[in-house]
């Protein structure tokens, strides 16, 4: 199964049971992405990370 | 939008109770056989205070645990309880009562669920640097048996799911030398407390140089320093803390703190270390959430925090999928404006009992 890199374009593999929701690297620009649709296969950038202090 | 946002909601009347208990660390038994009561007239199939004074409640029998664990006691400081704008105020309001509270309604909302058993948890003494009623927690699953995923109950906001937490080490010094005259050549003895400190800190900032993330950052605050006297002998002490990333050596911060105490001319000792524990993000617990939170019109994303948690405790010990998930703004943690808002409130429970079903419907 293989789909898109939306930040850079390239063409990614997904291998084993994939799963909506799954986040997946793009091996090319490294930017982390969401498995958003398996049919056909569709990548979204992944929720970003934020940094907060506390608990 | 969960539901309206007006006293008369019973989960309202949860967390407005639990915040009119007060529990401070080591102190928590009466809020702790409130919680079990609560617990029992919602269904929960069993409720208990266990060993540690923890109030557990349970829910469903089936093979796979899932934890949720808050904690019941609270740092001093008074807030007056009351309902204002929407607003509910009170010490613990979201740390972590709010979240605690979420946790038991979300459960009792979730009912019993195919294959898993719920467990909620509202540990005591986590404010304290113990954590006794995790630990024992810890201990007990490692026994019984790991749960499949476990969420600790901190605010990260309706809408965000926390997924790291630095480490922590704190350290005491201590140093004394003979009295002098202040005339003389030699410095007065909280000069090695100052020298102590200005080693520690010029290390920090050599480790943080090209690392602009602060969850990256090796950081370190001077928390006391106190000096006295009996006229034939003159002591400091002081204690540093530091928050401590996930690459840090702990190893060599420690052997440094040391080193630098002895060469300043004074002794320390270090404690309540917690190591930094960053969760994996691919797993079926953080899934759940992320879904959770888009059916209920959010739109998510993870975080990482420069304080620690019972995340730090169980994370490493059980490996199991975990994140920290609660209403709440964190930086009202600890201060005399502490609040939660109630729609807020409200929609993390809806997310979480979300949660709960989706996690339900993983096959393991």
């Amino acid at each position: 199964m293989t789909a898109t890199c939306p930040e850079c374009d390239a063409e990614i593999i997904l291998t084993g049971k994939v799963l909506v929701g799954e986040i997946v690297t793009c091996p090319e620009c490294g930017t982390e992405l969401e498995v958003i649709d398996l049919n056909p296969p569709q990548l979204d950038l992944a929720p970003q990370e934020e940094e907060d202090w506390g608990e | 939008m969960a539901q309206s946002a007006d006293s008369g909601n019973k989960d309202v009347t949860l967390l407005r109770q639990m915040l009119e208990i007060e529990s401070l660390s080591g102190q928590e038994q009466e809020l702790s056989a409130f919680l079990v009561g609560a617990m029992q007239a919602r269904g929960f199939s069993r409720a208990y205070v266990d060993a540690a004074g923890n109030a557990i409640g349970e829910v469903g029998e089936g093979p796979r645990p899932v934890v949720l664990l808050g904690h019941i006691d609270t740092v001093p400081g008074r807030v007056p309880v009351r309902l204002e704008n929407g607003q509910l105020y009170g010490r613990g309001a979201v740390d972590a009562k709010g979240p605690l509270a979420a946790f038991i309604s979300a459960t009792a909302q979730a009912g019993p669920l195919p294959g898993l058993r719920l467990v909620v948890v509202g540990a005591v003494e986590e404010e304290a640097a113990t954590s006794k009623g995790t630990r024992a927690i810890a201990r007990r699953f490692q026994e019984e048996g790991i749960p499949v995923a476990c969420v600790i109950g901190e605010p990260s906001g309706w809408d965000r799911i926390t997924v790291g937490y630095k480490g922590r080490l704190l350290a005491d010094f201590m140093a004394e030398q003979s009295a002098g005259h202040t005339a003389g050549p030699r410095g007065g003895v909280c000069e090695t407390a100052v020298l102590w400190w200005l080693a520690i800190q010029a290390y920090c900032n050599i480790y943080n140089v090209g690392k602009a993330a602060l969850f990256d950052q090796l950081h370190p605050s001077l928390r006391r320093i106190h000096s006295f006297g009996d006229g034939l002998v003159e002591r400091v002490e002081a204690t540093a803390g530091f928050r401590v990333p996930p690459e840090c050596d702990v190893a060599d911060l420690r052997a440094t703190v040391k080193e630098a105490a002895k060469a300043a001319g004074g002794r320390v000792r270090l404690y309540a270390e917690e190591m930094p524990y960053r969760a994996e993000k691919n797993t079926p617990l953080a899934r759940a959430f992320l879904a959770a939170i888009r059916a209920s019109g959010g739109t998510p994303a993870f975080k990482v925090k420069t304080g620690t948690s019972d995340m730090n405790v169980v994370g490493p010990a059980w490996g199991c999928p975990i994140v920290a998930y609660g209403a709440g703004d964190s930086s009202l943690d600890h201060t005399p404006d502490e609040h939660i808002v109630i729609e807020e409130y409200l929609r993390s429970i809806a997310v979480l009992a979300h949660a709960l079903r989706g996690l339900a419907d993983e096959k393991p």
